[in-house]
């Protein structure tokens, strides 16, 4: 995992009370695998924003399905800026 | 006919210690939990000091290290209290008969450092950043909410909002219920967690506060010639109320008994109490008659007793006017002036230490009362603990609003 997979899987864990870090891969997918509900989702988008200084609109929210998903997603809008 | 209500559990955490046992060993031997403020830089307020749960406040036993993030200050400890009186009850969780349990929990103002943290968010990225728990972390009927997730209560269940009464207006509602047969058991307190910038300031703003920054153990002297205001604190007290039929055919511990409950207004001004304190008087006379009782048969108030002018002299001229001449045998004390005042968890706290101080058969002091002031001439347990064996005492909550509200306990028998 390159630093910015490793920093969303410590903010994933941090809001998934239920879950140990170790258990969360890249393919997990954050609502089958690990149980997120939307409470947690959209607190994940929050600290998402904050660590990475950036918006995540909802439209975009739908499209994420797994962790490897919003590295992608974060990866590909650094490119971008 | 009312059926009559005992007290199976208890929980505290306050100013001077996580926990019922460390609290009443505290109060008794008279200690301070008066401290210079920590918690944030107040080099810039009048204030400086005030009742802060400290560092042996460990919520680790109920709650875990991710759940701490999404609950506000408030949330945390009274949280903690209500796992301690649940703890104590030995209530069966989650109970088969679950619509017959209610929560039900004041506060005064609710998660304003969440308010603050999200407006200072708002302020400086904008509306689309604000956290998405900013709202649960703030509104006061989030607590009941968690109490009764977390135990599987399904039984009437809100927060109760009524500034320093709000607490003491919770159990007289949750002791109603239950003598009411509405409910069997009830978990029921207060939690206050403000002290921040923010608080300090608009209180200050009210000239409401003590500035005794220099000696923060001597700011609290309810009833003193030279009180100077209140010393604003965090705290939460939770008791687990039940119906005698439900605690005895299960075998409960029985701590107390609340026999009585009186709540008026003032209908007199916004932050003053009514200066001949009829409101006052009329709460406390109420919950005797609730009660069934004389006032003669009381032998303890623990007073509002806030340390201001207007509340210690209207709040003993109440209490003269009520009892007559044997006010001067009653024993009150203030345990504000150790604990500050915890706004709207103060009732709940104060209704534990009413509970123990019958129960014990000991008065817990009023600290720092050095200079009584001439106009509160009755007897506040200066200074040392008095031993009195006691089956009836009353707890007072005045708030700001002109709300009074009186709850009468009685000795486990």
């Amino acid at each position: 995992m390159d630093d910015i997979e490793k920093k969303i899987v410590d903010l994933v864990a941090e809001v998934l009370v239920d879950v140990n870090k170790e258990n969360i891969k890249l393919d997990s997918k954050i609502v089958e695998d690990l149980g997120a509900e939307s409470l947690d989702i959209y607190d994940m988008i929050a600290l998402l924003e904050d660590e990475f200084g950036m918006e995540i609109s909802d439209e975009d929210v739908e499209k994420i399905r797994s962790v490897q998903d919003v590295a992608d997603f974060i990866k590909a809008s650094q490119k971008k800026s | 006919m009312p059926r009559r209500v005992a007290i199976t559990g208890m929980g505290l955490v306050t100013c001077l210690g996580t926990g019922v046992d460390q609290n009443w060993n505290e109060l008794i031997n008279g200690r301070s939990g008066i401290r210079t403020i920590t918690a944030f830089n107040a080099d810039r307020c009048v204030t400086r000091i005030a009742g802060e749960v400290g560092s042996d406040f460990d919520p680790w036993q109920y709650i875990r290290v991710k759940e701490l993030r999404r609950l506000d200050r408030h949330q945390q400890i009274g949280l903690v209290a209500a796992c301690q009186a649940v703890a104590q009850a030995g209530i069966e969780t989650p109970p088969s008969d679950p619509y017959r349990f209610a929560v039900i929990v004041g506060s005064g103002i609710g998660g304003l450092h969440t308010i603050e943290a999200g407006h200072e968010i708002l302020k400086e990225k904008g509306p689309k950043r604000m956290p998405p728990m900013v709202i649960p972390m703030a509104v006061v009927n989030l607590l009941p909410g968690l109490i009764a997730i977390r135990y599987g209560f399904k039984g009437p269940n809100f927060g109760v909002v009524n500034a320093c009464a709000s607490s003491a207006t919770a159990i007289g509602e949750a002791y109603r219920l239950i003598a009411a047969g509405c409910a069997d058991v009830a978990v029921t307190g207060g939690t206050e967690a403000v002290v921040g910038e923010f608080a300090i300031a608009a209180f200050n703003a009210l000239r409401a506060l003590s500035t005794r920054n220099d000696e923060p153990a001597k700011a609290s002297r309810p009833f003193d010639k030279d009180r100077d205001g209140f010393v604003l604190a965090e705290g939460a007290g939770m008791l687990t109320l039940e119906s005698f039929d439900h605690a005895e055919s299960r075998g409960a511990t029985i701590y107390g008994e609340i026999t009585g409950y009186g709540a008026t207004s003032d209908a007199y001004h916004v932050v003053m109490p009514d200066p001949d304190g009829a409101g006052a008087y009329e709460a406390m006379r109420l919950a005797l008659e609730d009660g069934g009782i004389q006032p003669e048969q009381v032998e303890y108030i623990n007073a509002h007793g806030t340390s201001t002018e207007l509340n210690d002299k209207t709040e003993t001229q109440a209490i003269k006017r009520l009892f007559g001449p044997s006010a001067y045998k009653l024993s009150i004390s203030s345990t504000k002036s150790m604990t500050g005042h915890t706004l709207g968890a103060a009732g709940a706290i104060e209704a534990i230490f009413t509970t123990l101080a019958l129960k014990h058969g000991v008065v817990p002091p009023t600290i720092n009362l050095d200079t009584p002031d001439p106009e509160c001439d009755l007897d506040y347990t200066p200074h040392k603990r008095a031993k009195r064996n006691m089956e009836y005492g009353i707890s007072n909550s005045f708030a700001f609003g002109g709300q009074n509200v009186s709850l009468l306990f009685r000795r486990a028998q």
